[in-house]
């Protein structure tokens, strides 16, 4: 008996029509957007309005007698500041974005030093750092400066350090503070010693870094770094989303049309394999539709940062291309779960194994756009099941493989759909009738060679 | 003329478990047929072969002279035993959806559908999700989904059961409209009376096997030579009087009257004229078979006595005198 078409497009008609309206898709389609918005915009924003600048005092214990006034130097918020704007690697002008950002975050602490005798009793001073947490001033570290911390002993080839004990209440962002303080004082006494300008010194050692210029026979194109190291973790979890809330919601359809019972009248009008085809195509369309809502909110927020000529169009075509076949293969395995059991909760324990698959092929993803010719990263991108991620990574990336690896990876996909679909059939024909236990491994086999 | 339904040699099994050992059944058009036996026969696993929702493991099934119900589905309608709907589906989406899978266009499978949902006293339900309804509006529903396509062959696994008498009556009218319509009605039932009433043709399934393939005509022709059925013209009359009468092996008191079951090898002539000496009857006949008896004592026996296909066979040639048991 040979398909109807006509069937397979109104099953999926139907199917696409009722997911595409359902809340939970509507959820789901949204749940991304509302958590980056919360991520990137509302969380830093809420948090900073509502951090409360931190202050206290940081005895000091100076056998030097030279870190001390190096330390309440580097202590004032605007030489903190100061501080991390020089340690930024990009030039001033391209930083803008940046440094307004850094500012805005949580207020810098007030650190009042408290020094105190060369020789005073460390024992005590841990005592001073007890205290409860509405006391003030609050009493938050104490630095202990090693007599040879400047000046090396002799003979010694490196420098003393310093001991630090701190408050339960001092947190640990305001501690890398002090610690990074500590630092910059104990350099710039050393540099003093020596008689040497720390100033000149740091100006020396910054040197900002371009983002560098991709020549390619087609022209000239900014290869910024920052933008290579998103884009395949970017494709990678638009296919990953995809996948998930299509295959998800195909399950979960399927659960439910067996559950219901209306299977058996479905079957009394069309085959199996129609049934099938037309509810994979429908969800293939639903995450889809998702994937290019995603894309178009991607395009348009780099539009917004003026990054959208960074991006090449072909790899568009690519998310939508590894899409596709990542979804085929586990779409197809999901409604075989679906057709499996008789409930959800029956269908979660087998979704398990697969889940690891598919999580597992994302999770590479940074990796294998890290260094996209690596032989892991080669190998991965003819794997079964993880080859879709690995090559979406590898075309994303600052370095894309040779033409025959990426129609290699297509041809590998295309032998598994092929494969996989094949087994979704066999078992979504039988599995369909059948009520009660979930079937075993071996059932499921025996379904394979049955059908 | 090609016969609506055409099964030869058919088998299956699940795995250990034999569900049709072997059937061969020949439908022709236009017929209605009750398929009929116990829980557990096998009528379910048939029609699923028929409707090509399962696969023989041997023999050949072919609707409308097509080698699969695959190639006819078009123009069968099927109501299943566990029949379900899109519980948050608009009743006429739903029902155009199935029309409209079966080969109807959207606006004849809706037009039908209203006509029909009048038809069985749910009007005004088309906009209502499925939900929404009572198990009986559900029922009358699903009922109009196997209809929707007017089909040329009907199945309908257990069509009646759960629903009120009003609404049985409402089915069956329906059913003979669709058979007078010239669909072939295939009909699955435990209820006897449903089966007599509609069905011109029974076929029994008993553990996987055809043992009754009877016009209903022929059967209602039979009657049980051991029971007599008397209704004295004297209410009054003393009917226990009658266990005195030679042949006479028991009797049952019955609301008009009594049931009499003769000995084995007595003569229902003679033994009528010597009970109609005893007591006046208004009417004395010989009791005829009830398709429920043949039901009852076909399973209990071939059940008691694990009896052989041939055995079994003897036993209902006896039984039918027609010898029509394949």
């Amino acid at each position: 008996m040979s398909l109807s078409l006509r069937r397979i497009g109104l099953v999926a008609a139907r199917d696409f029509k009722n997911s595409i309206t359902s809340r939970g898709f509507l959820i789901g389609l949204l749940i991304m957007p509302v958590m980056m918005v919360l991520f990137f915009v509302l969380v830093p924003r809420i948090l900073n309005s509502h951090t409360p600048q931190i202050t206290g005092e940081v005895a000091v214990i100076d056998a030097t007698g030279k870190v001390t006034p190096e330390l309440r130097h580097a202590l004032v918020p605007a030489e903190i500041a100061a501080r991390r704007a020089r340690e930024a690697t990009t030039p001033p002008a391209k930083n803008k974005a940046v440094v307004p950002a850094a500012a805005a975050g949580p207020p810098l602490p007030a650190l009042t030093v408290a020094a105190q005798a060369p020789d005073a009793d460390v024992q005590v001073f841990k005592t001073w750092l007890i205290q409860s947490r509405d006391a003030r001033p609050q009493h938050l570290a104490v630095v202990v400066v090693q007599p040879d911390a400047v000046a090396r002993r002799a003979g010694a080839s490196a420098f003393g350090s310093y001991d630090l004990y701190t408050s339960v209440h001092l947190d640990n962002a305001t501690e890398a503070i002090l610690r990074d303080s500590v630092r910059a004082a104990l350099v710039s006494a050393r540099l003093s010693a020596d008689g040497l300008d720390a100033t000149a010194i740091g100006k020396v050692q910054q040197v900002f870094q371009p983002d560098s210029v991709v020549v390619a026979a087609a022209g000239e194109h900014s290869g910024s770094r920052g933008i290579a190291q998103f884009l395949p973790l970017a494709s990678g979890i638009l296919i990953f989303i995809g996948v998930v809330m299509g295959g998800t919601i195909l399950m979960t359809s399927t659960v439910e049309e067996k559950s219901s019972r209306v299977i058996e009248v479905l079957l009394a009008a069309v085959s199996p394999l129609e049934l099938m085809y037309g509810k994979l195509l429908a969800h293939l369309g639903l995450g889809l539709t998702m994937t290019a809502v995603y894309l178009f909110m991607g395009v348009y927020l780099l539009a917004q940062f003026s990054f959208a000529g960074l991006l090449d169009p072909m790899l568009i075509v690519y998310v939508l291309v590894f899409y596709i076949f990542t979804f085929l293969v586990f779409g197809s395995l999901m409604m075989t779960i679906g057709s499996m059991v008789n409930q959800m909760a029956d269908a979660q324990a087998f979704q398990g194994p697969m889940m690891i698959l598919l999580v597992g092929g994302y999770v590479l993803t940074p990796i294998i756009g890290a260094a996209p010719n690596s032989s892991f990263s080669v190998t991965m991108s003819f794997l079964p099941f993880i080859n879709t991620y690995a090559m979406m990574a590898r075309v994303a990336s600052s370095a894309p493989p040779p033409g025959w690896q990426v129609l290699a990876t297509l041809l590998v996909s295309c032998v598994t759909v092929a494969a996989v679909v094949w087994f979704a059939a066999k078992v979504f024909k039988i599995g369909l009738l059948m009520h009660g236990k979930p079937p075993s491994l071996g059932t499921l086999i025996k379904w394979a060679r049955m059908a | 003329m090609t016969a609506a339904l055409e099964i030869q040699g058919v088998r299956k099994s699940f795995g250990d478990t034999l569900a049709i050992e072997s059937l061969d059944l020949s439908i022709p058009q236009g017929a209605t047929y009750g398929l009929i036996g116990p829980s557990g026969a096998g009528k379910t696993t048939a029609i699923r072969m028929i409707m090509s929702i399962l696969f023989p493991d041997r023999g050949s099934i072919s609707v409308f002279g097509q080698g699969s119900a695959l190639d006819a589905k078009d123009r069968i309608g099927y109501l299943p035993e566990e029949r379900g709907s899109y519980r948050k589906m608009k009743v006429g989406a739903f029902l155009t959806y199935l029309g409209c899978l079966k080969g109807r266009t959207r606006a004849q499978a809706f037009g039908r559908a209203d006509r029909l949902l009048g038809r069985l006293g749910l009007t005004d339900v088309t906009a209502k999700k499925c939900e929404d309804l009572s198990k009986g509006m559900l029922q009358r529903v699903q009922f109009v989904a196997a209809i929707v396509n007017e089909p040329d062959l009907l199945i309908l696994d257990e069509p009646f059961s759960g629903l009120d008498p009003v609404s049985v009556r409402l089915l069956k009218e329906v059913i003979t409209e669709e058979h007078q319509r010239g669909a072939t009605i295939i009909f699955s039932t435990h209820v006897m009376a449903h089966a007599e009433e509609l069905c011109e043709q029974i076929v029994m399934i008993h553990r996987g096997r055809k043992v009754l393939d009877e016009p209903i005509s022929g059967l209602r022709r039979q009657y049980d030579k051991r029971r007599i059925l008397l209704e004295p013209l004297d209410s009054g009359a003393n009917l226990l009087a009658l266990q005195a009468v030679p042949g006479v092996e028991n009797v049952k008191l019955n609301d008009e009257g009594c049931e009499l079951r003769l000995i084995a090898g007595t003569d229902p002539a003679t033994a009528i004229r010597a009970i109609a000496t005893v007591v006046a009857p208004a009417r004395i006949e010989l009791a005829r078979i009830r398709l429920e008896d043949v039901f009852i004592r076909l399973v209990s026996e071939t059940g008691a006595a694990d009896a052989s296909h041939e055995a079994l066979r003897t036993h209902l040639q006896g039984l039918t005198q027609t010898g029509a048991i394949s």
